[in-house]
């Protein structure tokens, strides 16, 4: 069974928005809309997975908005809820997460991983 | 790059640092002995694809206006609500008249208000997709 879901285009967006602001340029409204989407994406739970690629002796990978997943695709994080390691078989197992803080050993591999602020 | 690892669930830990995640393991491949101080280290080899992860993700920016906002379609009308906000202020701030600028401020908080009740109310709403009357199943302590 199908249904149509009621759904707005950036062009019906637009539509409403000039109603009130008729001379409102579109590429300026566009951008205005990508900031409402953004702010949206705080509340929203789009629930995504990526896969990344295991570097020998790498404790840190980065995570934040420009990061890219093992295909390049960036993979724009909010907030991570599970995180898989693939095992001897190929299979991914679910690990747990350490609550407080990090180990006293640490890594000089990630080294390059870590960027001063500005850099 | 094939994983080593025979038991994830027990040997690798994870923590979030900032942008950063962070993996630890107690395995090594070439069983290394280490003390309890150096226990936890960096996974010594490297896995192709090794690292799934599960997360909440940015929505998808619009590019083209027959695009459709990556949203939930319960807040497509409340991104119109965004767009008058701020055309309301950019309003306002160019208006020489002290009172339509303040008829423009008014519409603006207006529209905000209208913005913010939305990703507040369906943004928890629409949360989860788990519904319907909760069963209760108590422990046996037989």
């Amino acid at each position: 069974m199908s249904h149509s879901l009621h759904t707005l285009t950036v062009k019906q967006i637009i539509s409403r928005v000039r109603q009130a602001f008729p001379s409102a340029p579109e590429t300026y409204i566009m951008s205005l809309v990508n900031d409402a989407i953004t702010e949206m994406g705080e509340y929203s739970m789009k629930s995504q997975s990526a896969k990344i690629t295991l570097a020998a002796n790498q404790m840190f990978y980065d995570v934040g908005d420009g990061a890219t997943d093992s295909s390049s695709e960036k993979m724009g994080i909010n907030k991570i809820y599970r995180v898989d390691i693939m095992d001897n078989e190929g299979d991914y197992i679910q690990i747990p997460r350490v609550l407080d803080g990090e180990p006293l050993m640490f890594d000089i591999t990630s080294e390059s991983v870590l960027k001063e602020p500005g850099e | 790059m094939a994983s080593n690892l025979k038991y994830p669930e027990d040997q690798v830990l994870y923590f979030i640092r900032a942008d950063q995640l962070g993996l630890i393991t107690t395995y090594s491949s070439t069983s290394e002995t280490r003390t309890s101080r150096k226990a936890y280290q960096a996974i010594d080899h490297a896995v192709t694809n090794g690292l799934l992860i599960h997360y909440y993700g940015s929505p998808k920016r619009v590019t083209a206006i027959t695009d459709t906002p990556d949203v939930d379609n319960l807040l497509h009308s409340s991104i119109v609500d965004y767009v008058k906000k701020c055309l309301y202020m950019d309003k306002a701030g160019r208006s020489a008249d002290p009172g339509a600028a303040q008829a423009s401020l008014a519409l603006a908080a207006n529209h905000e208000k209208r913005f913010n009740n939305a990703i507040k109310k369906y943004g928890v709403r629409k949360r989860e997709k788990t519904g319907g009357t909760r069963a209760v199943v108590p422990a046996n302590f037989t």
